[in-house]
């Protein structure tokens, strides 16, 4: 490590920190998703190290830059997606990368169906991703040792490749199931020495769910009443328990299939009674719109409903 | 009896075509409500009105001599749709900064809407004869100045336009993102055809794309023009073999009959020439025929502007020359000289946009600064490139650039064939000049105010930029111009 | 060798400065990106100046963002084709353009030996001209040891 020759007294994170606007973005993450604490003090963590990590390359306390691939680990629908959004952004602000911009691909985007066609599939994602983030869902479908001959793996070495020499051009973060992802860093050793951050998805709570219905019906100009709030905490309780529950995305499922019983309802008691309909109701979710699922029958179904 | 017309308006309809003269507002040439149809030709006019004129009443008259009417009333009026031909003028603004309390006598914009029917499809001979025919001599206006066209998209489909257009041009000499560069062969005349074309290899394989005959070089007692064609072609291939560019030369073909210039644009092409070119005052159908011919025969068709001062440089009387841009758009020619902002010629710099504009954009809309009145849909006509010619040299590289943008022939006459180490050394200036500045531009520095660091930068490593700059660095030609925007820039909020 | 100013080839908008470093070739390709323009790498050992349609090394890339994966590719045809010429061609596909913008050349061989001018005496005094580049006499891919 070269010590410089005069090292400067001092130097300001909260200045860097300013700067980059850094706050802005975590704020943002806050607006839009409900909990997480866990995640979003890793991402504080994280966006603390880029800080400092900046200041001491400036001090020349650091010469190369930092290795930042990451792997984000959770279950379907708990924010990896727009986690990775912000993280990509909080990495422009610093100067890690040099556009900001997400390209989001899965197994199909990269590997070919036969000889001579991954490699350029492959290097076709990465270039559209340099200056941004590379985000891999459920990356470890890249890797099929049942099958000696599948493409996957040529995806892989070219990806671990570019992750070596091209640092500064690009970030890349593998997301997926917990358990499977620990299988494939395991198989692919290589893969997991070059992953610098892990950051853990929790499943939501209850209470997170019902927030989140809550602030999805919002967005979209709708509402809960006493009722309708009642059903849809017994909704989530039910639902969580049931096969294929995808956290977040679930509960947006529910609610479109919700906003179509309305209309129903609101249609055929229009048809019948002839009324105005008066725009309280255009935005109200009623109880019965959500206790309708499928989810609240007697006998257990095979899918959500 | 009453009068068949009361206050302008017309009473009695019939009567209307009784005998006699009428004043021209009451003819129905003035019609301030008429609303103009997307198929209508509009020409704006400046008019100073003979004293005791009134605006309207010359307005009318200007619309009436250059349509339908003669100076008295005629019954053969009524046996046609007299009403569909019959221009109409339904617009006039004071000129600003003319008339009381200032140094120059009144004039006025004057609107004029023809309909369609009125011309020929794909002439531009008709659509003038019309439009700048008799009525630039007609005794009720003191001075006439034809300012602007809107040209109907349903009019301009009848015309082929330009016979290679931008695009194909640069496909053809397969160069990209850049300025063209040319010369003029000097001195323009005296030189054999063997001497002339020396002139021509020199400035081809130092560097430039196009060297050119300047308008008066046709075929003279001290060179014929078989011998100027093939000494130059000569060159032209030899500088391609010296340096594999496609390189070309503008052989002037202009003669004193079509027959003429068919045989010597048929020469042209036989030798293989890329690029031919002809003068303005061969006239429009001439110009047209030899735009077919070009667009037929492969051959990109370069315009000398030859004349055009005598009728667009004053600013109260002629035409201006955006006019004669939109109608050789029209007439099919590839490239047309079109000012130098900095030069020594005539140039205000933000007319001279509006004339690009006009050659290059396929819709130009209205901007008054740019002397631009109408908002113009150029109906998918290709792109003329217009040429930079006149008193340019290569330290003014990074204004060109600014002014002129990229798609443009600059052509450094004097500033090539006059460097002091010779006509390859200039040229190699000329090009190095502007491969430096295209690259600052492009990455983004501010290179109108870095543009000298820049060029000082580039002629440490090539002492023939060096040698241009020492020699030519501080010429400038600052003179005002004489035709410049009537309306002032509208301050936008920064 | 080639006699003309800098004894060399000079096709592409480049070619009178000094060999383009990949940093200034980044800078040229942001400014085509930040434009929308796609980007095409091609190559060839066939010079001559209508020689039009140079082997393409894959397809013109679209959608990128940014100029690392460029210069990445750029790097890939020098190592496959270092004595090859290569350019970078920069496509508009803007209604009214639909046409290269930019076109520099990125490597060339170390020697350019040029071409031959050959006039072929027709009737009178006309002359046919070809031009014919020496490297092309021998076959494909031996031109430029």
């Amino acid at each position: 490590m070269n010590a410089p020759v005069s090292p400067p007294a001092s130097i300001d994170l909260q200045a860097i920190l300013q700067e980059a606007q850094i706050q802005d973005v975590l704020d943002q993450l806050d607006r839009e998703l409900v909990g997480l604490a866990p995640v979003k003090r890793r991402i504080r963590e994280i966006a603390a190290f880029l800080v400092v990590s900046r200041a001491r390359q400036s001090l020349g306390l650091e010469s190369a830059a930092p290795s930042l691939h990451m792997s984000f680990t959770g279950n379907p629908g708990t924010g990896k997606t727009t986690v990775a959004m912000r993280m990509a952004e909080i990495l422009h602000r610093l100067g890690y990368v040099r556009k900001g911009h997400v390209v989001s691909v899965t197994r199909d985007d990269l590997v070919g169906q036969y000889i001579g066609h991954t490699a350029p599939k492959t290097k076709e994602v990465l270039k559209k991703a340099m200056g941004g983030v590379l985000f891999i869902d459920e990356a470890y479908y890249l890797y099929r040792p049942e099958n000696e001959r599948d493409y996957g793996q040529e995806a892989i070495e070219i990806l671990l490749q570019v992750m070596e020499n091209h640092r500064d051009d690009l970030v890349v973060i593998l997301a997926g199931y917990k358990d499977r992802m620990g299988t494939f860093f395991q198989s692919n050793p290589g893969m997991s020495s070059r992953i610098a951050h892990h950051i853990d998805f929790p499943d939501y709570s209850a209470d997170e769910l019902l927030a989140i219905a809550e602030k999805m019906a919002g967005q979209m100009n709708y509402r809960f009443d006493e009722g309708s709030i009642l059903a849809m905490r017994e909704y989530v309780a039910l639902r969580a328990a049931q096969p294929h529950f995808a956290n977040a995305r679930s509960i947006r499922n529910a609610l479109d299939r919700a906003r179509l019983r309305q209309a129903n309802r609101l249609f055929e008691a229009a048809m019948t009674a002839q009324g105005a309909v008066a725009a309280d109701d255009l935005t109200l979710i009623g109880a019965e719109d959500i206790r309708a699922s499928r989810v609240f029958a007697q006998e257990p179904t095979d899918g959500p409903g | 009896m009453t009068k068949p017309v009361e206050d302008g308006v017309i009473t009695d309809a019939k009567k209307r075509y009784s005998a006699g003269v009428l004043k021209y507002k009451q003819m129905g040439y003035w019609q301030p409500d008429y609303v103009p149809k997307d198929t209508d030709v509009i020409a704006l006019f400046r008019v100073t009105p003979q004293e005791g004129v009134d605006p309207e009443e010359a307005a009318a008259a200007i619309a009436g001599e250059s349509s339908t009417a003669t100076w008295t009333v005629v019954w053969t009026d009524r046996l046609t749709a007299c009403e569909l031909y019959r221009a109409k003028a339904y617009r006039v603004d004071q000129v600003p900064n003319t008339g009381e309390g200032t140094r120059t006598e009144a004039q006025f914009f004057c609107w004029i809407a023809y309909d369609l029917d009125l011309f020929e499809e794909g002439s531009i001979a008709n659509l003038t004869a019309s439009i700048i025919g008799n009525v630039f001599g007609f005794k009720a206006v003191k001075a006439l100045r034809l300012e602007d066209m809107r040209l109907p998209v349903a009019y301009l489909k009848t015309f082929q336009g330009p016979a290679t257009g931008i695009v194909v041009e640069r496909e053809r000499l397969d160069k990209f993102g850049r300025p063209l560069l040319g010369a003029t062969t000097k001195p323009k005349l005296g030189l054999s055809g063997r001497n002339y074309g020396r002139v021509v290899y020199e400035a081809l394989k130092g560097g430039l794309d196009f060297v050119k005959d300047d308008e008066n070089i046709n075929s003279q007692p001290f060179m014929g023009w078989r011998d100027r064609f093939l000494y130059c072609m000569e060159a032209v291939n030899r500088a391609s073999a010296a340096t594999g560019e496609v390189k070309g030369h503008y052989l002037n073909v202009t003669a004193g009959t079509m027959e003429d210039m068919y045989e010597r644009a048929d020469f042209a092409r036989a030798l293989g020439s890329a690029i031919i070119m002809i003068d303005l005052v061969v006239g429009y159908t001439a110009i047209q025929s030899m735009a077919k011919w070009a667009r037929k025969n492969d051959v990109i068709l370069h315009l000398h502007r030859a004349g055009n001062s005598t009728y667009s440089r004053q600013k109260n009387h002629g035409m201006n020359f955006r006019v004669i841009c939109k109608w050789m758009r029209m007439a099919g020619v590839d490239h047309i000289h079109a000012g130098t902002v900095v030069g020594k010629l005539e140039g205000d710099p933000l007319m001279i946009k509006g004339f690009y504009d006009t050659l290059r954009e396929s819709d130009t809309p209205m901007a008054l600064e740019n002397g631009l009145f109408f908002d113009q849909d150029w109906a998918s006509l290709r792109r003329v490139m217009p040429v930079a010619s006149g008193g340019i040299h290569a330290g003014q590289m990074h204004q060109l650039i600014h002014y002129l943008g990229e798609d443009v022939v600059l052509q450094f006459g004097g500033g090539t064939i006059g460097h002091p180490q010779g006509i390859q050394a200039g040229a190699t200036a000329n090009r190095v000049a502007l491969e430096a500045m295209i690259q600052a531009r492009n990455e983004g520095r501010d290179y109108l105010n870095e543009g000298p660091q820049i060029l000082a930068e580039a002629a440490r490593w090539c002492s023939p930029l060096k040698a241009a700059l020492d020699t030519w660095g501080d010429i400038s030609f600052n003179y005002a111009s004489t035709d410049t925007a009537d309306f002032v820039p509208t301050a936008t909020a920064a | 060798m080639m006699t003309n100013t800098g004894n060399r080839l000079t096709q592409g908008q480049f070619s009178f400065l000094p060999p383009l470093t990949d940093e200034q070739i980044s800078k040229q390709l942001s400014f085509a990106l930040d434009k929308g323009w796609s980007i095409g790498i091609e190559y060839t050992d066939d010079p001559h100046p209508r020689n039009t349609y140079w082997e393409m090394f894959g397809n013109p890339m679209f959608d990128l963002k940014d100029p690392a994966g460029i210069l990445m590719e750029i790097n890939n045809c020098r190592r496959t084709f270092p004595h090859h010429y290569i350019r970078v061609t920069a496509f508009d596909a803007t209604r009214g353009w639909e046409t290269p913008r930019m076109s520099y050349i990125v490597n060339r061989p170390e020697k350019e030996p040029g071409f031959r001018l050959n006039r072929q005496e027709v009737d009178g005094r006309m002359i046919r001209y070809s031009v014919e580049s020496y490297a092309a006499t021998r076959p494909e891919g031996e031109r430029y040891p």
